[in-house]
């Protein structure tokens, strides 16, 4: 596991995010990529029953296909715990409905969010284009890019820029803020996590403020 | 997804079930014990494995949902690793069965654990450190356990013996409706008499008594 940037890509109006997804595919290719099947990164979101008195609380549970076996769970208060796939099922357990009682939590329906699409591998580099969906609607691009060999981001960043600029361009000029929050210490499949709900969190508000009635 | 584990997050049952027995030995008497297993286990050359866990219990209560409980264990002789575990109440069963079963659920955990279960309403009911070794046969597993109180929140170096015994436990995790474990296991526990009696210790009738000693 190396170093991994995930930065948000426009999509220029008039465009379609497939015309765009096409288009980064084939420029990577030509780059030398190749592709490697696809990747999967989802978000589901839990709310706290809790009694009067103590603050609600949101847990985000999220799943990263380059870790099948494990799941993430972040809570609003930006604790990151790390376990089994299993630690779903004990979530599954909280969220139960007992004899007409709410669970201690409960899942906020609709509200689902992931980013899926193509991976690829060039030398050092994993690549993965992923175009993120909440309830099937089309949000946008997400493109996360992993240098694996190194695993302190301060040591890599202008390998990493360098690499990107030539087909991102100036998406990538700066490091995402998490990464740059850890330049010199070890980087995890955790921060990763963080950096994707960081996106869909963002997607997530610009959903509810196009909605609200202008 | 394995559907197991797709069936299990639909319903929130737990896809797996502890079959297990439980019996108690004076620590006077234990060596003899661990002869006697050393023999019977797997791996009988070479030293059988140790383990030293602290053990905190987190709960979960609501106004209007039943208490929730979780059993987190970290290993002091590998501080790296942390242990989730959920378990059902234990089931006795009509006497055809031959073991206590509870589901349980076992999760390995990143060292947030604590803040992330504190964060999330839980709340550490007890403690206590548990120490011993273990053993395999199959897939049976098998504990002699010398459990200790602690005289201290979050203090695992002063420590006091619960009691003059070691806890004896056999258990296999295995999914549901495989009865025949309980007869493999029946076998087992009758190898180990008469230095230890293994049973299926019905825990309600234990409360009381526990809460007497208490008082």
């Amino acid at each position: 596991m190396g170093v991994v940037c995930v930065y948000m890509y426009p999509v220029p109006e008039g465009k379609s995010g497939q015309q765009v997804v096409d288009s980064m595919q084939r420029q990577l290719e030509l780059l030398g990529a190749v592709k490697t099947g696809n990747f999967n990164v989802d978000c589901e979101t839990y709310l706290s029953n809790n009694p009067q008195g103590t603050p609600q609380r949101s847990l985000h549970l999220l799943h990263n296909s380059e870790q099948p076996a494990s799941c993430f769970s972040v809570l609003d208060t930006g604790t990151t715990l790390v376990a089994d796939v299993l630690f779903e099922v004990l979530m599954a357990k909280l969220t139960q409905s007992k004899s007409g009682k709410d669970g201690f939590y409960q899942q906020r329906k609709g509200f689902k969010i992931e980013s899926k699409g193509p991976r690829f591998e060039i030398s050092d580099f994993v690549i993965k284009i992923g175009s993120v969906s909440m309830a099937s609607n089309f949000k946008g691009i997400l493109v996360e890019v992993e240098y694996c060999p190194c695993a302190i981001p301060a040591e890599c960043w202008d390998l990493m820029r360098e690499m990107m600029q030539s087909f991102m361009g100036t998406v990538a000029d700066t490091p995402p803020a998490i990464v740059k929050s850890k330049k010199d210490q070890f980087y995890t499949p955790a921060d990763t996590i963080n950096q994707y709900l960081e996106h869909f969190t963002n997607f997530r508000k610009a959903t509810v403020a196009s909605q609200q009635p202008r | 997804m394995d559907p197991s584990l797709h069936q299990a997050l639909k319903t929130g049952i737990a896809p797996l079930h502890e079959y297990f027995l439980q019996g108690s030995i004076l620590d006077a008497s234990k060596e003899y014990l661990i002869h006697r297993l050393r023999g019977l286990c797997d791996h009988a050359d070479s030293q059988p494995e140790q383990f030293n866990d602290h053990e905190m219990v987190f709960m979960l209560s609501g106004q209007q949902q039943a208490p929730f409980t979780v059993h987190l264990r970290h290993s002091l002789l590998a501080p790296e690793c942390w242990h989730l575990r959920y378990v059902g109440v234990a089931e006795m069963g009509d006497k055809t069965r031959q073991t206590l079963v509870r589901t349980c659920l076992d999760v390995g955990v990143s060292e947030t654990i604590i803040k992330f279960l504190n964060e999330m309403g839980f709340r550490m009911e007890y403690e206590f450190v548990a120490r011993g070794i273990f053993f395999h046969k199959g897939i049976m597993k098998v504990t002699v356990t010398k459990m200790f109180k602690m005289n201290q929140v979050n203090d695992t170096k002063s420590l006091e013996p619960v009691s003059a015994s070691h806890l004896v436990e056999v258990s296999v995790v295995a999914s549901t409706s495989q009865e025949q474990i309980g007869e493999d296991m029946k076998n087992f526990a009758e190898q180990l008499k008469p230095l230890v009696l293994l049973e299926k210790v019905d825990h309600r009738k234990l409360q009381p008594v526990t809460s007497q000693t208490n008082t």
